[in-house]
């Protein structure tokens, strides 16, 4: 831990407490306007240059614990880990020092052609050995344990035959990562491929898990988008309320990412969160 | 049974070609990613090139962010690199027609964007100066700052740039013919300042490498304009070293 006193910031572990996603758009009112949320989280691409943003990131990390969430990494792809992302990243987490380091349970590049997005993978033993052993290789290499997150899908391949919780605790139990549960991407894969949210939260080994995401989505006609353009509707948070319950308290993370409100907006989404934690397992510190 | 590199690469196809099979159920639902996809791509282009957007308006710049996918697919997990060849594209895509000038507008905001993730280092000032003999002035090689882009064109481009940065900017009277200029951040903001001629060869001369006397010989500068053109570099803060050449 030496790394994290080098510059004498009160720095993680992240609180269980709610946080909030920074964005660029928000750098400025959040040093200006200090809110009292527990933690922040920053997607680490954003930062990867210099220039002002990793200066305000600088700033904003003084004063929150910092999480880091990749988005570009797709640890599941057939074609290995794109060692040149993995070297930005590591420079990120040694500029920034944060205290989580997270990244998706999903593909994004294939015969040199990066997708820049969150593809889903089949959930068989295959791909549990492969996601497994390059979430190894990042995590050697970063020297730090990485969270992994559940993402949102709009699809499943026929050759699936684990559950996305069995798929996601044999990850875990092959690499050593953490998991990163993301409610809102429960409900939205449930609802559209007709799979068992409630069995999603049962079934995950709730000691993994480290870190919760909530979101809002979208719906075009029957099905829904993960768009993160607006609040977290109704039936995500009774979810995550039973969440909560069953797996203790967790970090929470509230994002948005389209259509970004005021960042009073998004304080007044993580105070809900507070209280869930508050109320059933008491506020932590 | 199809190996997980085989479903991927049957993803990646049907990812680029709505007819491709591929193992997934409902098939209809990817549309779904093929759309995130091209709309990840066209935003991060857009991010970067907003000049060129608001030029040719929202129909024609996603044709172009369709052809120069097809021709420059991302190659990064990190958006930031999807714009690199786009000027290369346009310059290809354009050439010879009305709009071959979008390729240098392109450059001009593509050095925007290069100067955006650069740092910015401490500068020096004219009294590192007084450490040289008057013998040595011409032999001096100056390090400029890492952010600073220096660009020409045979059109208007930086009279165009600077004129959209408001919507519904008038359109820019083709027929003025060549400039050029810098691209740099300065004090954490953008500059984008048009040249004249001779000061826009020496700074290049300077920015290549070259020593002092051989920028002024290239830029066709005499002893006369050396207080003037060293004046410009420190007082721009461009210089943040001063060696002698060996």
């Amino acid at each position: 831990m030496t790394r994290l006193e080098t510059r004498g910031v009160p720095l993680g572990p992240i609180p269980a407490r709610a946080g909030i996603g920074l964005r660029f758009v928000h750098h400025d009112a959040l040093l200006e306007e200090r809110p009292a949320v527990g933690w922040i989280e920053a997607h680490t691409e954003n930062y990867f240059h210099e220039g002002a943003a990793p200066r305000a990131l600088e700033r904003a990390r003084a004063n929150y614990p910092l999480s880091m969430h990749g988005v570009g990494l797709g640890l599941g792809s057939a074609d290995g880990v794109d060692r040149a992302h993995l070297g930005r990243v590591r420079r990120a987490i040694d500029r920034f020092e944060p205290a989580l380091v997270s990244e998706h349970a999903c593909w994004g590049h294939a015969g040199g052609e990066f997708f820049n997005d969150l593809l889903p993978l089949p959930y068989t033993e295959e791909a549990v050995a492969l996601l497994a052993s390059h979430v190894r290789e990042a995590q050697d290499f970063l020297g730090v344990q990485l969270l992994i997150e559940n993402v949102s899908a709009y699809v499943t391949f026929q050759h699936s035959h684990l559950s996305e919780w069995e798929f996601l605790a044999a990850v875990v139990a092959a690499s050593g990562c953490g998991l990163l549960l993301d409610i809102n991407n429960i409900y939205v894969s449930a609802q559209n491929l007709g799979l068992d949210a409630e069995g999603f939260i049962a079934g995950v080994p709730a000691e993994s898990v480290r870190e919760i995401h909530l979101a809002g989505h979208a719906r075009n006609g029957a099905i829904l988008i993960d768009d993160h353009g607006s609040a977290v509707c109704e039936e995500v948070w009774q979810l995550y309320t039973r969440a909560i319950a069953r797996l203790g308290p967790k970090p929470t993370l509230i994002e948005w990412d389209n259509d970004i409100p005021a960042l009073a907006t998004l304080v007044a989404e993580a105070a809900r969160a507070d209280r869930v934690l508050e109320e059933l397992h008491g506020l932590a510190a | 049974m199809a190996s997980l590199r085989e479903l991927q690469q049957s993803f990646a196809a049907a990812l680029r070609d709505p007819s491709a099979a591929c193992p997934v159920v409902p098939a209809a639902n990817l549309s779904i990613y093929r759309g995130n996809v091209r709309h990840a791509f066209r935003s991060a282009l857009e991010q970067s090139f907003p000049v060129i957007r608001r030029r040719v308006g929202d129909d024609y710049f996603g044709q172009l962010a369709h052809h120069y996918r097809g021709q420059f697919p991302s190659r990064s997990g990190d958006l930031h690199f999807v714009g690199a060849n786009f000027a290369d594209f346009l310059a290809d895509h354009l050439r010879g027609g009305d709009y071959a000038w979008l390729a240098d507008l392109a450059r001009i905001e593509w050095s925007r964007e290069e100067a955006l993730i650069s740092p910015e280092l401490p500068t020096v000032g004219a009294e590192v100066l007084a450490g040289f003999s008057p013998e040595q002035l011409a032999d001096l090689v100056f390090t400029l700052q890492p952010s600073l882009h220096l660009r020409s064109s045979s059109y208007p481009v930086f009279s165009i740039w600077l004129a959209n940065q408001a919507a519904d900017a008038p359109p820019v009277d083709q027929s003025c013919g060549h400039e050029c200029g810098l691209i740099r951040i300065r004090a954490e903001s953008l500059e984008v300042i048009r040249l004249e001629p001779r000061l826009f060869s020496y700074l290049s001369a300077l920015a290549g490498g070259a020593a002092l006397g051989e920028a002024m010989d290239v830029a066709g500068l005499d002893e006369t304009a050396l207080l003037s053109s060293l004046g410009f570099v420190f007082s721009e803060e461009l210089v943040i070293a001063v060696s002698l050449t060996t």
